[in-house]
């Protein structure tokens, strides 16, 4: 566990110096709540009800292209025969990545979270239990989220085979719960009201973080 | 694990004659049951002795390519791996069968082709979408050996998920009918019997595509071999 701030302070570094990417994530986020509110003008929905999952596929999809780099620029870069070489446990390169991609999400999820409620008319009676239900969902996210951009980073068209691997293993889990959680939070339930979607969320981010760390080893090697 | 050829043979005629007998008996033979008359469709009833059979083995062949995505990162032989991707390959061929006919099914009863808030419906389009992603995995990766392991990870991966997902089932119904848990009575003796016959028959067919689709991989990994032999 002694490299994990080691890896997690390099991937930050990483990110910062290049400040294009954050910024392209970031636009990415602002376009694809872009193409939702102007698909949906055409009509007058309820967005108090099409708030969470619109909320939540801008979060996954822009999300997605965050975490993606974390592994490929390693392998991109011939850094990946370092990272291999140095005397630490692919798992303590697994949690420094993951806590990093952590980071850039959270504020990634800032920024979308304060553009959506710019762009379409929602209420958010309990911010709180909205916080708390963005980071549970964003915890189990970027678990299963790293594995499967380390899987992906070794593969040919590695940009379209992340969102193809990752979708359908987020889809019944996460996803599900996310948006349910949300919705109702929307429509007036506290935290109290939500705590079964929030275990759910607690649980799912457990399971993928175990997960992560103990199959991280298969994937990283030779 | 290849299949000598008359094993094979006993396999497809055992196979056919299950498959056929439960045809005969559910199509012709057996009755609609009472509580299913009154439906839009009451015949659409009988599509259920191959929905039934199909979802069965495309749950088997997905349990074999975890079983075989697990023995593989334990052991690292190639075998279990050829065995996970050939499940896989299969399962998926039959979770379509069952899908479509398992919309067939709704639309004759329901009225419609599928519930977007029913459990196992969704549950068995995750299992056909994280599959379908599992083979686009393998082909967008070359080198056998990693290959094996990355996708063994996701094998893995996409089969934990389902356990996960069922935890999550309060949220939504189930419309399903649970032909098999509510006890046989149910549908009548004679369907009881078709069904058991036709999931007999296409469970006997899993295990002789299996193999053939074993011998394909055995042949293609022979064929790498000669090749790189040549190549020196």
């Amino acid at each position: 566990m002694t490299a994990v701030p080691a890896i997690l302070a390099k991937e930050l570094r990483v990110e910062m110096r290049s400040k294009q990417t954050i910024n392209a994530y970031l636009l990415l986020s602002l376009l694809i709540l872009a193409s939702f509110r102007f698909s949906l003008a055409l009509f007058d929905p309820d967005y108090q009800t099409l708030a969470a999952p619109i909320l939540w596929t801008t979060i996954f999809f822009s999300g997605m292209f965050s975490i993606a780099p974390s592994y490929r620029r390693e392998a991109e870069q011939g850094t990946r025969d370092g990272l291999l070489l140095a005397p630490v446990p692919a798992s303590d390169v697994y949690l420094g990545k993951m806590l990093s991609s952590l980071v850039v999400l959270s504020a990634l999820e800032a920024f979308t979270v304060a553009v959506f409620l710019a762009f379409f008319p929602v209420d958010v009676p309990e911010p709180g239990a909205l916080v708390a239900l963005l980071a549970l969902g964003t915890v189990g996210f970027v678990a299963v989220g790293s594995l499967i951009a380390a899987i992906s980073a070794n593969l040919r068209q590695s940009e379209v085979m992340l969102p193809v691997l990752l979708v359908p293993v987020l889809l019944f889990t996460v996803v599900m719960s996310a948006v349910s959680g949300t919705a109702q939070v929307l429509t007036g339930a506290s935290l109290d009201g939500v705590a079964e979607e929030a275990r759910l969320l607690a649980a799912f981010a457990v399971v993928f973080v175990a997960a992560g760390y103990l199959l991280i080893e298969y994937v990283m090697e030779g | 694990m290849r299949l000598p050829p008359s094993v094979r043979i006993a396999l497809l005629a055992a196979a056919a004659a299950l498959i056929l007998a439960a045809a005969y008996l559910g199509l012709v033979a057996v009755e609609v049951p009472e509580s299913w008359r009154d439906e839009t469709a009451p015949d659409m009833f009988r599509t259920m002795f191959f929905h039934v059979a199909s979802a069965w083995v495309a749950y088997l062949a997905f349990g074999v390519t975890f079983v075989g995505s697990a023995m593989y990162l334990r052991s690292r032989r190639l075998e279990w791996d050829a065995l996970a991707a050939s499940s896989a390959e299969v399962g998926v061929v039959f979770c379509t069968v069952a899908i479509i006919s398992g919309s067939l099914f709704a639309k004759g009863t329901w009225g419609v082709y599928w519930l977007w808030d029913d459990l196992k419906l969704m549950m068995t389009l995750v299992l056909w979408l994280v599959f379908v992603a599992y083979l686009a995995l393998r082909a967008n990766m070359p080198g056998r050996q990693r290959r094996a392991s990355l996708s063994a990870v996701f094998g893995i991966i996409g089969v934990i998920c389902i356990p996960l997902s069922f935890a999550a089932n309060r949220i939504w119904v189930t419309t399903h009918p649970t032909v098999i848990a509510s006890s046989s009575g149910d549908i009548g003796p004679g369907s009881a019997l078709a069904l058991l016959l036709s999931v007999l028959g296409f469970t006997l067919l899993y295990v002789l595509v299996l193999g053939m689709r074993l011998e394909v991989e055995h042949l293609r990994d022979e064929l790498e071999a000669l090749k790189s032999r040549v190549g020196d």
